[in-house]
């Protein structure tokens, strides 16, 4: 992997010379791509040089938990990243010959800053900073939400990033297509007749539309641990495999979810401000209601728990023999009662 | 409850994991031997968990009558410790017989069946809801009464209650 990594970087900048990698490692790094962390020395521009790089590879698409493309990944974060003041890591560049790297991978600077978000919660080291980061966090998420589809989505990309016949003509359209989608899916991901309630989730939703809003680049995995801080502020948002061209309360939604799965509390902050969910109205002027926060609860799961359910079917079927898919089973369904109680549930 | 994946695949899952994802990034022999320790103890659950409750209530039945048939062989035999003998088997040994568990192979596979069953139903209430029947709203809240309290246990048995491992 060594001789890839520094061919990609020569490849998009000729002046990096005698290049080494160093302490080249796999890491956790979130649940759907093989990571890794390494450091090159190197001279560029004739000066000596350390990059901290994080590289992003494909697993095997039947090990996979999202078939997303690493080129659309890398347009989208160079776009956030040139056009607009989301902090966001600069991508390098992405290989798709599998000769290279052995799949299709994407090579990124690896941002400063602490990445585990749980010292900011349950008496952690960083609680101090809580208020202060959350509150950027809320900014850096409206700032997203308000960047010119345009130029994030200029060939449509981000449209239908699964390729799963979603179109996003008007918001009715995406909400509809996408009910579509979820519901054409079950079939695939029901490995167990446990799985009804998210069917009855999918159906609820498409019964109870609520009133729609401009579409934006939703982040599309807007969660407790996909954010980088140092010194109080965001330093990077991460992991933009599953950003989507989609409704601006989702994000919000998935957050209220991964909150509970996470054991984390950043809907309650900034607490000054009365939370997550009020500063956020209050930045952009926008009045998302509770009942709408809940329904995008269901929406955003509903958009992961499909990919994710597919990954649990595949290894429920044996065709691959990863563990993580049955750990996924034990961390996800805690979304089970959430889920049971936002439709009104009861015993 | 979930039925798939099952608790032996489950622990199958374990012992193959170990192998693949944990031992080739061992570089410590200890450690290699302990992982392997690890990989033959959860082969032996894996072996012991289908039939454990037949053969201890089984036993315990054999037991009850290994006690009285020893007592009865030794019946004219007199000394404390023949008489230690018949008190055991007039105690523990006059328990009555324990019952000895179904196998729940077939109890398994009709529960999977009434839980599809549950969920092509769900289905069909979508489309009366839609077409305007509300007696469909009260008989999807019944299936939810159904399902509520059963998520709530289901949860309340697998939960560990430790974050997602891995992600921040």
């Amino acid at each position: 992997m060594d001789k890839a990594i520094i061919g990609l970087l020569q490849r998009v900048e000729p002046s990096i010379t005698d290049a080494q990698v160093n302490n080249l490692q796999q890491i956790s790094g979130g649940y759907s791509r093989e990571t890794f962390s390494c450091d090159v020395s190197a001279t560029r521009n004739g000066a000596k040089a350390t990059l901290p790089l994080i590289i992003r590879r494909n697993p095997p698409a039947v090990e996979a938990i999202l078939n997303t493309s690493r080129a659309v990944e890398h347009d989208l974060i160079e776009a956030i990243r040139t056009k607009s003041t989301v902090p966001v890591s600069r991508s390098y560049g992405y290989e798709l010959d599998p000769s290279h790297f052995g799949a299709e991978t994407m090579v990124l600077e690896r941002a400063s800053g602490n990445g585990k978000t749980s010292d900011l919660f349950n008496g952690g080291p960083d609680e101090h900073q809580t208020e202060e980061v959350i509150r950027h966090l809320c900014e850096v998420l409206v700032e997203l939400h308000s960047v010119d589809i345009s130029i994030a989505n200029p060939q449509g990309a981000i449209s239908d990033p699964r390729g799963v016949g979603i179109r996003t003509g008007s918001w009715d359209e995406y909400m509809d297509t996408t009910f579509e989608y979820y519901l054409r899916e079950y079939r695939t991901i029901n490995w167990d007749p446990a799985m009804m309630v998210l069917l009855d989730s999918f159906l609820t939703l498409r019964r109870h539309k609520p009133r729609p809003m401009k579409l934006v680049v939703v982040h599309g995995d807007f969660n407790p641990a996909n954010f980088l801080y140092e010194n109080s502020r965001v330093s990077a948002l991460i992991d933009w495999e599953n950003s989507h061209i989609g409704d601006p309360r989702e994000d919000l939604g998935w957050m209220v979810l991964m909150d509970i799965l996470s054991n984390t509390t950043v809907m309650s902050y900034p607490k000054k401000e009365g939370g997550f969910l009020a500063y956020y109205n209050k930045l952009t002027g926008g009045d998302i209601t509770p009942v709408e926060l809940g329904y995008f609860t269901l929406f955003g799961t509903a958009h992961i728990a499909v990919p994710v359910h597919q990954s649990v079917a595949r290894r429920v079927r044996k065709e691959h023999m990863l563990l993580m898919p049955y750990y996924l089973i034990q961390s996800s369904l805690p979304a089970m009662p959430a889920m049971a109680q936002l439709m009104g549930y009861t015993a | 409850m979930n039925t798939a994946p099952t608790l032996d695949d489950l622990l199958e899952g374990l012992i193959v994991a170990l192998g693949s994802e944990v031992m080739p990034f061992l570089n410590n022999p200890k450690a290699m031997a302990t992982t392997a320790m690890m990989q033959s103890l959860l082969q032996q659950v894996r072996q012991v968990l289908p039939v454990f409750d037949r053969v201890i209530a089984e036993e315990h039945n054999q037991m009850t009558r290994t006690l009285c048939d020893v007592a009865a062989a030794l019946d004219g035999v007199s000394g404390a410790e023949a008489d230690r003998i018949r008190a055991r088997a007039a105690t523990l040994g006059a328990q009555g017989d324990v019952p000895v568990p179904v196998d729940q192979t077939p109890v398994r596979a009709a529960h999977s069946a009434l839980g599809f069953a549950l969920q092509d139903t769900i289905e069909d209430l979508d489309a009366l809801q839609r077409a305007g029947h509300t007696q469909a709203d009260e008989a999807l809240t019944r299936l939810r009464q159904f399902l509520l309290p059963a998520i709530v246990s289901h949860i309340a048995a697998i939960s560990v209650g430790g974050g997602m491992v891995g992600r921040g």
